[in-house]
């Protein structure tokens, strides 16, 4: 298989060429188009094939990761959105869970009602309801209100509407009912169902993340259509696959109807990128850490396995969101973070950034704060003439004169403020790893932390250390692990039901009508998208809780038709996952299975080793001696610190630090009583020394 | 009376580096997180898991608040260090001494308790053989063994006595052996035991690991460091806050509101009662004093613990207007950020009440403190008030399945006043309060009710050139025989109105059984018997309005025309804003009609 994945980042297109079986790799990097980045995409293509001399009708897939809909989102710029909802409860969008976002705070701004997604003027109510358990219906549904509605909203200029009624989630007809007439009178309109974007129960997520879809769906309608032409009109006859926020890619047609889907698949790429890179090493259990210039962004990967986040951990821009999600913990740390001291005097780094523009001061475009960046300058940890390859110089002398103003300002050396700056910014990183990890019952010194983006390979190892985590992989590539990651991400649908089944007096024949029916609609969708059905694995799981309980957690459903003893297995799991999550279980209490889910994934091409070529040796890879400031066992100084290059490391061969190891898209820090090691694999494989 | 400054201001010297300071801050912000969501996920009734009618807090030897959890709601995790301060004087005079693996149970309103309901969960922490700390948890408890089920709407208790079961300083585990006799007496003497009982446990769980965490933080930094630390961090606090106070002229801000009270009631001495402060703001320092307010209702439960309740809505509202997080970011809070304020309320107001003086129905009473606070502030800072909020309500519902009582709390939400900029927020909980509400799809899923209305209040928003926040109007069916109790506010005065703009709405609620009469009810119901198909529709306040209403820009006005929140005819009445039926302003009617004003 040939593959081509395209990560569109803010500044930089990043793309990478695997020949899955010749074990090839590419890479090339072009300026990101804002207006229309499928023009960037496209011209990356041609550009990517032409450099490496690569016929373009040889790809098989292009895979994806964009961010139209998470920018229309967060910048606020979507379609003229439409609701039709249930009579009586126009303003569930509006009102919310009644709750503030900050405790205190009289001048803040409520995201749904300051940033409306649907105006009140375009929110129309339909008489219709159905009431649990099974969505009986109380009151049939109006059609002619429906039909009325909606030649109001398409006379209000409305260029999407979102279908939200009441109990959905039991029953889709009225909603489906609904969707028809809406395409009857209004065919152009871009329309979707709370039932078919998230059937589950909490009504204001449900129809925000409705909302969402229909807010963001004609642009991102617009941009895949585009897109999957112009690559063909440019002679790829590749399959085009976009990632998702669940850690899988989706076909266009999928995330044309459901661009909410890709809401959160930024980070998501860089968790199974970062993954794949640490199985190159023989790890199993990986904390990746993908820290860049404004955010670190933090996943747990257990033996393949990757996290999914709550129902109701999942936001953007303030706006709840009901959509499957790897878990990603996202901290604002990293190299534009900036440190300051506020006005009673305390030392704070972050979570504001000096961003690009005008970034640190270090980057000589007029930024005048600290920075973290300008404080690995400070500390002889990022070589002024070596960043990005030679690709870009750092001014030293900006970066200390702000450095030495926060000094004074804090009563420390330059050196003391510099290192403090370092090790404020990692005790938060290793905080924020903590949360995912000893908070939930995870013993971080099983993991190896998988360290990349353009910050991660010069904090992993002191974050590391914090943690007690005594392994540290930086990939072959670290500035574009994401890009990687789109590559061998699996195609993947997920299903959900919202069930409400109690322990002892669970309707099994229910559960397995679920199961079967999710079975079915997520075969219909492979199907659609021309998969061969036995190459489809499907996971069961379920969200539980006690009875009583208002969160849930996932646990694994044996397959088959189930009977008691497999129910039985799976409340026994939840248990357990109780006891691990928040150090405590209920053994005597009734357990509620809140929503059935089924995960279908059709496994990736996986791709070969890459294999380290060159003439290597230790004294070709020394580019000079220097010093760098380290803390070790609480006492700052300064330590003969050796600077190399990456590309002609020795392979397999230990070296003690502390060390700097400069590559074009990172700096690697090795503090004292590290060592490090390029291994077969093509990664820098950094080990804590025991303790003498 | 009044509530001393727990420390004097620190005038030398932080001994301790700032970079150890702020690795100490956010780990110990990360202990009492950890503990807050812990507890929020394993508990099982809904006024904690989905209202988050809960607290976490750090609180260290002395009963200085160090850190809390951020996703509780104020006042819960506010009064904890009051709670150790009450636990830890009590257990001096019966001569008990704190040893490692007790747990502590505490809910007296008189030593530092909100009020019974909330019920604490202290965890000392000890290192080097001595005290150091105490991890503890809040939570409202479904039930705690009233008169009636719920442990809202309890508004005819005549003492104490009546409010349910007092827990003054119980050991329930003592050295880390489970105090049964207790736990069956608890068991036995409220209703959904099992739910209480659970969510206790949760509680317990939660203060453990908070402990624990901090055992392990103790350790890593050493005992010296850990309590420099902590002191650096409270005095940095404290100088944050007395920066704020010296931003404001120096002078005396006093405002009055007052409360429903009892307004069925034919005793004047409980209803219409006046809450009066004045704010007296010197250098850097400020006193809060209640004096003017009205005397303690004896025999009905109104009253507002002094340390608890009346101290947290004045700290909260301070706090909310002069370290506004929107304008200052993430602001730490302990001990620290309390010390240039002083409380002074005479001993037997409502806000100062005696023992046994009944105080389980304090909540809307201390909100609305809270907005009297912000209107003697609003004197000194006009820029950073909203005008005056709409207080908020509780219906507790209940009823019996076979012999087992279901109980369900639901807090109907207000509104905010209008603010420099900004309209006020919609149907949210206000100041001191920020629960959640449930979701409509859970209460029906899991109880004999039924929502069938959730919508805001059209054409009643307080006017003004920013106008004050709607209401919301939610409905409440009974699917079977059952019972409700109210206990609310804002049914009486409007929410005052700012720099000329208009008072708000009052709340007001309605029961509707079949078969009798419709009834408008008063703002507080005791315990009565509801049939099914009996239903409750309930009219959220309106919050105030800022700045002339004449003065509203054209195209707002038209805007809630279009979106249904006023009406064309009230676009005209309070605006002078001239509105075709399309919606579109008439410029020059508009300027005629303004003119004429």
């Amino acid at each position: 298989m040939r593959l081509i994945g395209v990560d569109v980042g803010g500044t930089f297109t990043d793309l990478v060429y695997a020949d899955t079986e010749a074990g090839r790799t590419c890479v090339h990097k072009i300026s990101t188009t804002p207006d229309d980045p499928s023009r960037g995409v496209v011209q990356g293509l041609m550009a990517l094939c032409e450099k490496y001399s690569i016929p373009r009708e040889t790809i098989d897939t292009v895979f994806h990761g964009t961010t139209i809909a998470t920018n229309a989102i967060l910048e606020h710029d979507g379609a003229v959105t439409g609701m039709i909802t249930t009579g009586g409860y126009r303003d569930i969008l509006h009102i919310g869970r009644h709750q503030r976002p900050q405790h205190y705070s009289i001048m803040q701004d409520i995201p749904w009602q300051d940033r409306p997604l649907v105006k009140r003027r375009h929110r129309k109510t339909v008489k219709e309801r159905l009431v649990p358990p099974r969505g009986e219906v109380l009151e049939p549904l109006d059609e002619e209100g429906v039909r009325r509605a909606v030649r109001e909203l398409k006379d209000a200029g409305v260029q999407a509407i979102a279908i939200c009624f009441l109990f959905s989630y039991l029953d889709a007809s009225h909603e489906a009912r609904a969707l028809e007439i809406v395409r009857e009178e209004y065919p152009e309109c871009f329309a979707t169902t709370s039932s078919s974007v998230s059937p589950q129960f909490r009504e204001f997520e449900r129809f925000t993340t409705t909302a969402m879809n229909a807010f963001v769906g004609p642009k991102v309608r617009n941009y895949v259509t585009r897109l999957e032409s112009e690559i063909e009109a440019s002679g790829f006859k590749a399959d085009l696959r976009i990632m998702a926020s669940n850690g899988g890619v989706a076909t266009p047609a999928m995330v044309a109807e459901r661009p909410v889907l890709t809401l959160l698949s930024g980070p998501a790429a860089g968790v199974i990128g970062g993954d794949w890179a640490g199985a190159l090493s023989e790890k199993r259990n990986h904390i990746t850490f993908d820290v860049g210039g404004t955010s670190a962004d933090i996943g747990i990967v257990t033996e393949g396995g990757f996290g999914e986040a709550t129902a109701r951990d999942t936001w953007i821009a303030g706006f709840p969101v009901l959509v499957p999600m790897i878990d990603v913990h996202t901290i604002g740390a990293g190299g534009g973070s900036i440190a300051y001291v506020d006005q009673a005097g305390a030392f704070k780094v972050g979570p504001r950034s000096a961003g690009a523009v005008p970034g640190p001061a270090a980057y000589g475009r007029g930024g005048t704060r600290a920075t973290v960046t300008d404080a690995n300058v400070v500390l002889g940890r990022l070589d002024g003439g070596n960043f990005l390859g030679g690709g870009m110089s750092l001014d030293g002398v900006a970066a200390r004169r702000v450095i030495g103003e926060l000094a004074r300002d804090l009563g420390l050396s330059d050196r003391e403020a510099a290192e403090g700056v370092i090790t404020l910014i990692n005790a938060n990183m290793a905080n924020a790893i903590r949360s995912r990890t000893v908070q939930k019952g995870i013993d971080p010194r099983n993991y190896a932390l998988v360290a990349f983006g353009g910050a991660g390979p010069l904090h992993g190892a002191e974050v590391a250390d914090m943690l007690g985590v005594t392994e540290v992989i930086v990939p072959p590539h670290p500035g574009i692990t994401s890009a990687v990651g789109l590559l061998i991400s699996d195609l993947r649908y997920d299903a959900i039901r919202t069930s409400f089944q109690i322990s002892g007096a669970a309707d099994l024949d229910r559960i397995n009508a679920d199961f079967t029916a999710m079975a079915t609609e997520l075969a219909g969708r492979f199907t659609a998208d021309g998969i061969d059905l036995a190459k489809v694995t499907f996971e069961r799981r379920g969200d539980l809780r006690y009875v009583g309980q208002g969160y849930e957690l996932r646990v694994p459903f044996p397959g088959g038709t189930l009977d008691e003893a497999a129910l039985a297995r799976a409340f026994e799991a939840f248990h357990e996952v109780h006891r691990r999550e928040y150090g405590h279980h209920f053994a005597d209490s009734a357990i509620e299975i809140v929503n059935l889910r089924l995960v279908g994934a059709a496994s990736a091409a996986t791709i070969a080793k890459p294999v380290p070529d060159g003439v290597r040796s230790l004294a070709a890879a020394t580019v000079r001696s220097g010093s760098g400031t380290f803390r070790v066992d609480g006492k700052l100084a300064d330590y003969p610190t050796t600077f190399y290059r990456r590309d002609l490391l020795p392979v397999g061969e230990r070296i003690p630090g502390p060390a700097i190891v400069l590559q074009m898209d990172t700096t690697t820090v090795v503090p004292p009583h590290f060592s490090f090691e390029a291994d077969s694999a093509g990664n820098l494989m950094i080990r804590k020394e025991a303790k003498q | 009376m009044s509530t001393q400054p727990l420390r004097q201001p620190a005038t030398k010297p932080d001994r301790i580096d700032p970079i150890t300071t702020s690795v100490i801050q956010g780990a110990l912000e990360n202990i009492a997180v950890e503990m807050g969501y812990k507890l929020m996920r394993m508990s099982y009734s809904s006024i904690i898991r989905e209202s988050e009618d809960f607290g976490a807090a750090l609180v260290d030897a002395q009963g200085r608040g160090l850190a809390e959890s951020a996703q509780s709601t104020p006042l819960q995790s506010g009064p904890i260090p009051g709670y150790v301060r009450g636990v830890q004087r009590i257990l001096a005079a019966r001569g008990e001494t704190i040893r490692p693996g007790d747990v502590i149970m505490h809910n007296d309103a008189y030593s530092g308790a909100s009020h019974g309901p909330d019920v604490a969960f202290i965890v000392p922490v000890f290192a080097q053989g001595r005290l150091i700390a105490f991890a503890a948890t809040t939570a409202h408890h479904l039930d705690i063994g009233a008169l009636s089920p719920g442990s809202c709407g309890i508004v005819e208790a005549i003492d104490a006595y009546a409010e349910g079961l007092q827990f003054k300083a119980i050991k329930v585990y003592d050295r880390g052996v489970r105090n049964d006799a207790v736990w069956q007496i608890v068991r036995d003497n409220i209703r959904a035991s099992d739910l209480v009982v659970g969510d206790m446990d949760a509680q317990v769980a939660a203060a453990r690991i908070g402990a624990e965490r901090m055992v392990e933080l103790i350790e890593r930094y050493g005992l010296d460091t850990f309590e420099q630390a902590c002191d650096a961090l409270m005095d940095h606090a404290e100088r944050l806050m007395r920066q704020a106070i010296a931003r404001l002229p120096d002078g005396v801000y006093r405002a009055g509101t007052a409360i429903d009270g009892y307004l069925d009631s034919d005793d004047p001495t409980k209803k219409e009662l006046p809450i009066v402060v004045t704010i007296t703001k010197k250098e850097d320092s400020l006193v809060v004093d209640l004096t003017g307010t009205a005397p303690q209702v004896p025999d009905r439960p109104i009253n507002m613990p002094l340390e608890g309740t009346a101290d947290i809505a004045i700290w909260l509202t301070i706090r909310s207007v002069l370290l506004d997080t929107e304008v200052h970011g993430h602001i730490p809070v302990n001990a620290g950020l309390l010390r240039p304020i002083t409380i002074v309320a005479p001993k037997g107001c409502l806000a100062n009440p005696t023992f046994p003086a009944p105080t389980i129905a304090r909540f809307c009473p201390g909100n609305q403190l809270a907005d009297t606070v912000m209107k003697a502030l609003s004197q000194a800072m006009p820029g950073n008030v909203s005008a005056g909020i709409g207080n908020l309500k509780v219906i507790a519902f209940s009823g019996l399945k076979d012999e087992t009582h279901w109980v369900h709390m639901e807090i109907f939400e207000g509104s905010y006043g209008g603010r420099l900029g900004k309209d006020g927020m919609d149907a949210v909980d206000t100041l001191y309060a920020n629960t959640r509400n449930n979701p409509i799809e859970d209460i029906e899923t899991h109880l004999p009710l039924r929502v069938l209305r959730y919508e805001l209040r059209e054409d009643v928003a307080g006017a003004g050139k920013w106008r004050g926040g709607l209401g919301s109007v939610r409905e409440f069916t009974f699917l079977s025989d059952g019972g409700a109790s109210v206990e609310g506010e804002g049914h009486r005065y409007r929410p005052w109105g700012f720099l000329g703009g208009n008072e708000g709405m009052p709340a007001k609620l309605d029961l509707m059984v079949p078969g009798q009469a419709d009834r408008a009810l008063p703002s507080k119901v005791p315990h009565m018997n509801i049939a099914k198909d009996g239903r409750f529709v309930c009219y959220g306040p309106a919050g105030g309005g800022y700045g002339n209403p004449l003065e509203r820009d054209p195209a707002k006005v038209a805007d809630d025309v279009l979106d249904g929140v006023i009406s064309v005819e009230t676009a005209l009445r309070d605006y002078g804003v001239v509105i075709s039926a399309k919606g579109v302003v008439d410029s020059e009617a508009t300027r005629r009609a303004r003119e004429g004003r």
